[in-house]
């Protein structure tokens, strides 16, 4: 399988010489469900971020699909989707007219945009709420317009900071089913979270990060060797104080 | 170019009131929006009829050939300086950062929306101002139609030179800071000694400028654009594309437009996520050691909180606390001159007894301090955190005390300063300079409570951008205005009044009238807690 996402020795540091991130190495693969989990603060919304062209970074590389962020940040944002953790939407647009821009920007057709929408809005019904304005939308809403405008250009790679935050059990189960279904078309998944049952069903990859370094990367086979996720985590965490 | 178009247009779309009207279904809000809208063209009107009425004094002194320049200069003082007070959170470090930059946008195309949204929501101040000029002047001039389809399209173009630089200004504070640990503190002392400079810069140019026989300040004002516009040749080449008909000048006003606005934002761009990573990062020391707590009564606390928002926000202090430094710096640049000498200096020798502005003294400090009242935004820019205090186990009454009492607390010190410092270099006796003192406290009381009910009836929390409720809502132009007239008018009117009776009754009577204003208002928002209770 084709490497969707390497990150090379990617750190980040403050003004303070504080690094928020510390050498991170890791590699996602077309069709991985990569689980990037650790505790507040370990860097994993600074290294999401980093990948997504957000955050400007101090040393390493980090390629997407062959590209570089830092030198070809367009190419590689036409090939991602990013849903953050807490989206900040447009909030004095509708539902529609804010999943339109973003198919707008990324070029699609008006049938293709339509299918996508009505297929994903359907799922997690909110249609009928689609031309209201997401100021009136819950915080669980918001996040699922998130997740459509992020499916609505089939991206070859899918970031998640804390996907499951604010929905709902069916929308979370939803969301499940369709980052399986991506998988199996070859979309490499990177999301970050801290509930640890989910990581374990969901991902065939994880990484630990603590303090910005990554503590242990691997198959969930090749970490777990027959313990729980959460039994590797707290060992991990242990031997790393 | 189209994703330009895309961005652009959602953006518009994104704070448009219209679109709000359209798709919500509170016709509270709905109210509101209609409320807003004829508001906005009543100050839209009472700005036009101002200016035209300048260009009729203009014209009736026979120097209608001066108002382009006016005009032009008119209009690009008032584009630096909202522009620059505004870049720090429009340009940069805006909420939907990270959604935009995630998205297939160059930096640069988002910089550049970014100021052109700008540069669209604040058109149509300026294109108002420069059609009633352009009425006033026809009035007078009676040109031909070529010249009135110039000034409508170069009146497009005005603005954009000193937003440019403006902005340019707002990217180099923003690049400086994004080198240093502290990024925001190191941007708002940028900013504030910058808007000191361009203070000076006023200062300089017009002692350049001045001249001294002049009689005729309409002659004196003239003379000032005129020799303004020569240093600032956007000015000129806006004049003589109207008066000449020139070509050249007309080119060479789009050309540089263009040009500067392609320049600067390929530059920009570069730095672009660099400067936004500075600005909406910090790194956790995690030093922290559990020590002894402070406790605080209630209002003190919210106070306090009132405080940390103020210090922790560039645009918040910029605009905020703005006139309390330049108070204080005021006020040492009197002691250091002399009362006398100051007049002289802002009144150009004109010849008057310069104690008969001792009564004024209180009005004078409070143009610095009191033109903004961090009450009038506060309440506003608790926007998602609403929440925090809607849950706590207050009534809206002792919430809305503590942001009076946060807004008392960085007024008064700088009034009392101020008074003193004027009263001192003006030899006033020390009855008179305790009365004065009063008063200006008395003058705090009442903007921070006038401020309260304007922020609270006009209270919104669901803003894109903080800049939106810091400078531009309803409630700060509702507070500004008639307390801006009121103060004019009780300033002259201290000076009338000063040469008839007795200065200290006169301060008292002051006294008594602002405090009942400052208790009416106190007891408005008081009312409107009950109500949002």
């Amino acid at each position: 399988m084709s490497a969707m996402l390497e990150i090379k020795n990617y750190t980040k540091s403050y003004g303070s010489g504080k690094k928020a991130a510390d050498n991170v190495t890791l590699t996602v693969e077309a069709g991985d469900i990569f689980g990037f989990i650790g505790h507040n603060g370990a860097g994993k919304s600074t290294t999401i971020r980093a990948v997504v062209g957000v955050l400007d970074f101090t040393e390493g590389e980090i390629l997407i699909d062959g590209h570089s962020v830092k030198t070809e940040p367009i190419e590689c944002k036409k090939v991602t989707a990013y849903i953050p953790d807490n989206p900040d939407l447009y909030e004095n647009l509708t539902g529609i007219q804010y999943l339109n821009f973003v198919a707008d920007v990324f070029g699609i057709g008006a049938q293709e945009r339509e299918e996508v929408i009505k297929k994903y809005a359907d799922e997690f019904e909110i249609t009928d709420s689609l031309g209201d304005l997401i100021s009136s939308y819950s915080h669980g809403m918001k996040q699922k317009v998130a997740i459509i405008s992020a499916l609505i250009h089939s991206p070859k790679l899918l970031v998640l900071d804390e996907p499951f935050v604010g929905l709902d059990p069916k929308a979370a189960f939803k969301l499940k089913e369709i980052m399986h279904e991506m998988c199996d078309k070859g979309t490499a998944i990177f999301f970050s979270t801290h509930v640890l049952d989910v990581a374990e069903k969901l991902c065939n990859k994880v990484a630990i990060i603590k303090q910005g370094r990554i503590i242990d990367v691997g198959t969930m086979e090749e970490l777990t060797e027959g313990h729980s996720l959460e039994e590797v985590f707290l060992e991990a965490d242990n031997e790393e104080k | 170019m189209k994703k330009n178009n895309i961005l652009l247009k959602t953006l518009l779309m994104s704070t448009s009131s219209f679109n709000i009207y359209r798709h919500t279904t509170d016709k509270k809000k709905k109210g509101k929006i209609v409320g807003g809208f004829i508001g906005l063209l009543i100050l839209y009107a009472m700005l036009m009829f101002y200016f035209i009425a300048t260009c009729i004094g203009y014209g009736k002194f026979g120097l209608i050939d001066s108002a382009p320049e006016l005009c032009a200069l008119s209009i690009s003082a008032m584009a630096f300086i909202f522009t620059f007070f505004k870049t720090n959170g429009y340009l940069f470090n805006f909420k939907e950062y990270d959604m935009l930059m995630a998205l297939p946008f160059e930096a640069k195309t988002v910089a550049s929306c970014k100021f052109l949204y700008m540069y669209v929501k604040s058109l149509g101040w300026y294109m108002s101002i420069s059609l009633s000029m352009m009425i006033g002047y026809g009035i007078y001039a009676k040109p031909g139609i070529i010249t009135y389809i110039l000034w409508i399209v170069l009146s497009f173009f005005l603005p954009i030179i000193p937003m440019l630089i403006a902005a340019f200004l707002g990217f180099l504070i923003a690049r400086v800071s994004a080198g240093f640990k502290k990024t925001n503190i190191i941007q708002t002392i940028l900013m504030v000694l910058l808007v000191l400079f361009s203070f000076s810069i006023r200062f300089i140019l017009e002692d350049i400028f001045r001249n001294n026989k002049t009689e005729d300040v309409l002659n004196q004002m003239s003379g000032i654009t005129g020799n303004a516009s020569g240093y600032y040749l956007p000015a000129k080449w806006f004049a003589d594309a109207i008066t000449k008909s020139s070509i050249s000048s007309t080119m060479l006003l789009i050309g540089v437009s263009v040009l500067l606005f392609i320049g600067i934002f390929a530059l920009v761009g570069r730095s672009y996520r660099n400067i936004n990573s500075s600005l909406k990062n910090h790194a956790a020391s995690k030093s922290y050691k559990m020590t002894a707590l402070k406790t605080r009564s209630v209002q003190n606390s919210i106070a306090f909180k009132e405080l940390r928002r103020f210090l922790g926000s560039t645009s918040y202090l910029v605009n905020g606390g703005m006139g309390q430094i330049l108070c204080a710096i005021a006020g040492i640049l009197v002691l250091i001159v002399g009362f006398d000498n100051a007049l002289v200096m802002i009144t150009q020798n004109a010849p008057f007894e310069h104690s008969v502005v001792r009564p004024a003294i209180p009005f004078i400090v409070y143009f610095f301090i009191g033109m903004v009242a961090t009450t009038a935004c506060s309440p506003s820019l608790e926007g998602k955190n609403y929440w925090i205090i809607k849950s706590l186990p207050l009534d809206m009454k002792t919430v809305y005390q503590g942001k009076m009492l946060f807004n008392m607390y960085i007024t008064v010190p700088f009034m009392v300063f101020g008074i003193l410092c004027l009263c001192i270099s003006s030899k006033t006796p020390f009855i008179e300079s305790v009365l004065y003192i009063i008063l200006g406290i008395a003058l705090c009381a009442f903007s921070t409570a006038w401020g309260c009910v304007c922020g609270v009836k006009h209270l919104k929390l669901d803003w894109e951008n903080e800049i939106e409720v810091i400078k531009q809502s309803s409630a700060v132009v509702i507070y500004m205005f008639p307390n801006m007239i009121l103060t004019m008018l009780l300033a002259a009117l201290s000076v009338f009044l000063g040469r008839l009776m007795d200065n200290r009754l006169l301060t008292i009577i002051f006294i008594m009238f602002e405090g009942v204003l400052a208790s009416l208002c106190y007891l408005r928002v008081m009312a409107l807690a009950k109500k949002n209770k």
